[in-house]
């Protein structure tokens, strides 16, 4: 499969945080060819060996995204909903989304019409408490088929714009996923002395919980973490987003600098651009706590620029798929055993 | 008696970080009935309830011993106390509260007025803690600074059904774990009771308990919001119409497999269950299921209102209804 | 080792390695068995002869609040961010050290002439600081602070008035000196660690890495904590006062003491006439916490010097505190 056929599948499955069965199966099916053996574990975290007598080495991408959840069926049929991780509510009036009840059930999220709403109403963003989800069916059917804490996914929709630039849901962080199944496939005719493990993370969105359990559990000697981050786009605060067209590597003390050194280096030998950001507390992603699993894993960040973070339209450059996947296939065959000696120097 | 085993409970002292008393009323409630007891560095009790069966897998049911608190930071000359919260307790909710220290000292909360500005919302700064004393010297005598006090004990029946009082979070689950424990017979699974500590200021008990007792599964016991009451819709959820399994809170989304077997446990013990989703809060149940490599962990939780007042009312049906779920659970899962 | 030394070392989170350096050389002359953990954590264990008293494990921070370095203006300003806690009412009009070559800047700001009378009501924020170099244009600048360069205050130890002492990083770099002094004085028959750690302002982070890996039944944390004592605050707002002994905590946000630590500590002070007091005020987090719930927990309790001004560039303490601090870890080691 190609990357971005990988990346056109995967975003358009079930995956919510907390409940990422589907898309986990469809991470160890297409990445399982590639490595030696892969598992799902019990929070549907992905692990896929590649082996090597050497060290060993996570790399890890979040496959969860965020959602809505229904909380309460109302009278009138209208669902309420809740949120599983943070989802911009300006993105809500007027979407399609899919109600995961007994069946998959078509629904619009709908608002108040502006023309009931006074002048001070109307001056202000929706907030989720008043929206609701319109399945077109009588409340007794809604009842018959939906039940509080099934969820509600965001609509679907592949776009390929000007410029090999995508846009589509859940490419936090699934465009990352499909970066490692990129290095995957390249790794089949790369010579690699690390033990290498490619781990497609659940729960991200609601605070890296599968990264902390499978960190934990592997154990590794190092870790190189993927995830977004901002992208320019007109307003946005100074110093805060990062060119869309090449990669960033994150610096700061969540992030081991020995380490990021070497993910430099690499990335200069393969005439790789690598933007840098700088963070100085925590970074918000899976590095902050695969960096605190055990005694402490020295862990690097790699991030992806994204336009639109956490809508339905998160875009990015195509391009930087086949660029990661090289950059991570290039990495995994340069660690050495002597690092070890460099780390605290 | 369940009822008699959460009034018993209910007595007992028990800020976060103070919660032995709890924890020996609990073992003398047990004594006779488990393989063993034993208490850990933050003073979690473990207790062990083993099966007969040599497949049996290991179920780590958590309720937390301790609850919400005022801890005395200064003695005033004219012998005042000040204090800081122990949890999420506040100024609203405690004044004019009946307290008591861990020695049986008793006090009232009150609130300075804000002259400036008396509309303004006031903060637990502006809340003190009368105990009588007449000076600096009389109150040292009786409370030093980091003494902790609770809400005084209070139960009180409400009706047929429903029963209000402090600490209802989390001792109701503490009774129904004791209960578990006590009638748990040629139980399928293991059984690793923990009246864990320290939950209100952040499941640091459940944390360590959960990785020394390496658990198949957990499940925290605990108290969830309710939907009932005026202008109070979510979570969508009643008193009376039974115990809640969690979907999700703040902490956790309960594991499908554990959230299914619950459900499946109450459909064979014949008790209705609710569906809560929980736009806040947390149980032991997220400490529990990122242990070491996670743990596959659900929370089954008694529909209780006006959680951390002094006032905390539960129904003593959903009660009943959540042992039988707890015994039919640690058979089946 | 001094605590002039020690205070000038440069270790903002996550640059720890100056600190480290010095420390491990002095901790040699004490301890035999040295090492550093995947946590950057320095770890100096002495191994104890008699099994049934329990392992204690005492920790201080090497890391002190900073700055890092995250961009430029095109007239070759450095743009940054605070490394831990730091207001930024604080910084303005101060010195600062660049790098582990101590590049000099200054951190301006308009002058109030030229101020509005909102300006002077606002407070700048980050987004509207910048250190200066001296550096003729962006690029310039870039070359010689690339970007994530960490930097300090540049602030110079002095001791002062009646039996005080100025710096930056007392807090924790008293907690440090203590820990060599219990590596030297003890002769402890359990085992016994002595851990210096990395990250505790960033997030107790490199405590946590030490926590799961130490696993001992007692931790002590030795700290420098705020202590809001002067001016108009009200005796109920102040948390510990210099020069009345260190001070024991019984809570604050990531930590409750173990209730029988915190009282033998009161007991112990009492008994051996060191000079301590209660720390009144739930305020700050430490280590404590990581070592709390890490792995199968420890038993923790929190010794304190007071300090003021904690996270600003000139800490204030008093020498007879920090002495305190050492004189109750070793008695309550003593007495166990």
């Amino acid at each position: 499969m190609k990357t971005v056929d990988f990346l056109r599948e995967i975003t358009r499955l079930r995956g919510l945080s907390g409940d990422e069965g589907i898309v986990s199966a469809f991470v160890a099916k297409q990445f399982e060819p590639y490595c030696d053996e892969v598992t799902v574990d019990v929070m549907h975290n992905v692990i896929a060996r590649k082996k090597g007598p050497g060290k060993k080495v996570m790399f890890a991408a979040h496959l969860d995204e965020i959602g809505l959840m229904v909380v309460k069926i109302e009278d009138d049929g209208s669902i309420r909903m809740g949120q599983v991780g943070g989802v911009d509510p300006r993105i809500l009036p007027g979407q399609r989304v899919t109600v995961f009840g007994r069946e998959p059930l078509l629904g619009i999220i709908g608002a108040k019409a502006p023309h009931l709403l006074s002048e001070a109403e109307r001056g202000k963003n929706y907030n989720r408490e008043d929206l609701h989800v319109d399945l077109g069916l009588p409340a007794s059917r809604v009842k018959e088929l939906v039940q509080i804490g099934d969820q509600i996914q965001l609509e679907h929709r592949f776009t390929e714009l000007k410029n090999n630039r995508i846009a589509v849901k859940t490419c936090d962080d699934r465009a990352c996923v499909a970066m490692m199944f990129d290095a995957l496939k390249r790794l089949q005719n790369i010579r690699h002395d690390a033990d290498l493990y490619f781990v497609a993370t659940a729960q991200e969105e609601v605070g890296s919980r599968g990264a902390k359990t499978s960190a934990f559990a592997l154990e590794p000697d190092y870790a190189v973490a993927l995830d977004v981050c901002h992208a320019d786009t007109p307003g946005a605060p100074q110093g805060r987003t990062m060119k869309l067209n090449s990669l960033v590597a994150s610096m700061g003390p969540y992030l081991h600098p020995v380490l990021r050194g070497k993910l430099m280096d690499v990335a200069k030998e393969n005439n790789i651009t690598l933007q840098t950001a700088v963070v100085p507390r925590y970074t918000s992603t899976d590095a902050d706590d695969i960096g605190a699993a055990r005694d402490g894993i020295p862990t690097v960040l790699l991030e992806l620029p994204l336009k639109y973070m956490h809508t339905t339209v998160e875009l990015l450059d195509g391009n930087l798929l086949g660029e990661g996947g090289r950059l991570l296939a290039q990495f995994a065959a340069a660690v050495k055993e002597d690092w070890e000696d460099e780390l605290w120097t | 008696m369940l009822r008699d085993t959460l009034q018993t409970l209910l007595s007992c002292y028990g800020p976060s970080g103070s919660e032995h008393a709890v924890a020996d009323k609990v073992r003398e409630l047990l004594s006779g009935h488990v393989d063993s007891m034993k208490t850990d560095a933050l003073g979690n009790l473990i207790v062990e309830k083993f099966s007969a069966d040599d497949n049996a897998k290991t179920i780590m049911i958590a309720a937390h011993m301790d609850h919400i608190g005022l801890v005395v930071t200064n003695i005033e000359k004219d012998g005042f106390l000040r204090v800081s919260a122990i949890g999420g307790i506040g100024p609203r909710l405690v004044s004019g509260r009946k307290v008591v220290f861990a020695d049986g000292t008793p006090g009232v909360c009150a609130t300075q007025p804000n002259k400036k500005n008396p509309s303004a919302q006031p903060s637990l700064n502006d809340v003190f803690i009368d105990i009588g004393a007449e000076s600096q010297e009389e109150a040292e005598k009786l409370v030093a600074i980091g003494d902790v006090a609770v809400y005084a004990p209070d139960f009180t029946q409400l009706g047929r059904h429903k029963v209000a009082s402090p600490a209802m979070d989390d001792r109701c689950a503490c009774a129904l774990l004791v209960e578990l424990l006590m009638y748990a017979d040629n139980q399928k699974h293991n059984i690793v009771g923990v009246f864990t500590t320290q939950e209100e200021v952040g499941l640091r008990g459940a944390t360590v308990a959960a990785f020394t007792v390496q658990p198949d599964i957990g499940l925290a016991l605990d108290v969830t919001g309710w939907g009932d009451t005026p202008e109070t819709d979510l979570p969508a959820v009643k008193l009376g119409a039974g115990p809640a399994v969690k979907i999700m809170d703040r902490s956790m989304i309960a594991t499908p497999s554990v959230r299914e077997k619950l459900f499946e446990a109450a459909d064979m013990a014949g008790v209705a269950v609710q569906r809560e989703v929980l736009a806040y809060g947390g149980t032991d149940g997220g400490a529990i299921q990122l242990s070491r490599g996670g743990v596959p962990t659900g929370t089954l939780s008694i529909p209780c209102r006006y959680v951390h007042s002094a006032n905390e009312v539960i129904d003593m049906r959903d009660m009943e209804g959540a042992l039988k779920v707890l015994l039919q659970f640690v058979d089946l899962a | 080792m001094d605590l002039k030394t020690l205070t000038e070392a440069f270790g903002p989170s996550g640059y720890e390695n100056e600190v480290r350096k010095l420390l491990k050389e002095a901790a040699s002359a004490y301890c035999d068995d040295i090492t550093i953990d995947r946590s950057g954590n320095l770890v100096c264990r002495k191994p104890g002869r008699d099994h049934a008293k329990p392992a204690v494990t005492f920790a201080a921070h090497m890391d002190e609040i900073g700055f890092i370095i995250t961009g430029y203006t095109d007239d070759g300003l450095l743009r940054f961010r605070p490394i831990g806690g730091v207001d930024p009412r604080v910084v303005v009009s101060k010195l600062v050290l660049i790098g582990p070559d101590r590049i000099k800047g200054i951190i301006g700001a308009m002058a109030i002439h030229l101020q509005t009378a909102a300006d002077r009501e606002r407070v700048l924020g980050y987004d509207n600081l910048y250190i200066d170099i001296g550096a003729s244009d962006g690029k310039e600048a870039e070359k010689l602070c690339p970007l994530g360069t960490y930097a300090v205050f540049d602030s110079e130890y002095t001791e002062f008035g009646d039996g005080f002492v100025t710096a930056r990083a007392l807090d924790d770099r008293v907690g440090c000196l203590n820990l060599l002094e219990i590596l030297k004085n003890s002769d402890y028959e359990g085992d016994l660690c002595c851990v210096f750690v990395t990250q505790e302002e960033v997030g107790l982070r490199g405590s946590a890495g030490a926590a799961f890996l130490l696993q001992p039944d007692i931790a002590i944390i030795l700290e420098g904590t705020a202590a809001n004592d002067l001016g108009d605050t009200p005796p109920r707002y102040q948390v510990c006062v210099p020069g009345e002994g260190v001070a024991i905590s019984f809570m604050d946000h990531a930590s409750i003491a173990d209730r029988d630590l915190f009282h033998q500590m009161k007991e112990v002070a009492a008994r051996q006439g060191i000079p301590h007091q209660i720390k009144r005020a739930i305020t700050g987090g430490n280590d404590a916490g990581s070592f709390q719930t890490a792995g199968k927990g420890a038993r923790t309790c929190v010794l304190s010097v007071p300090c003021r001004y904690i996270h600003s560039g000139n800490n204030v303490a008093k020498l007879s505190d920090i002495k305190a601090q050492a004189d109750l870890a070793i008695a309550f080691l003593n007495s166990l």
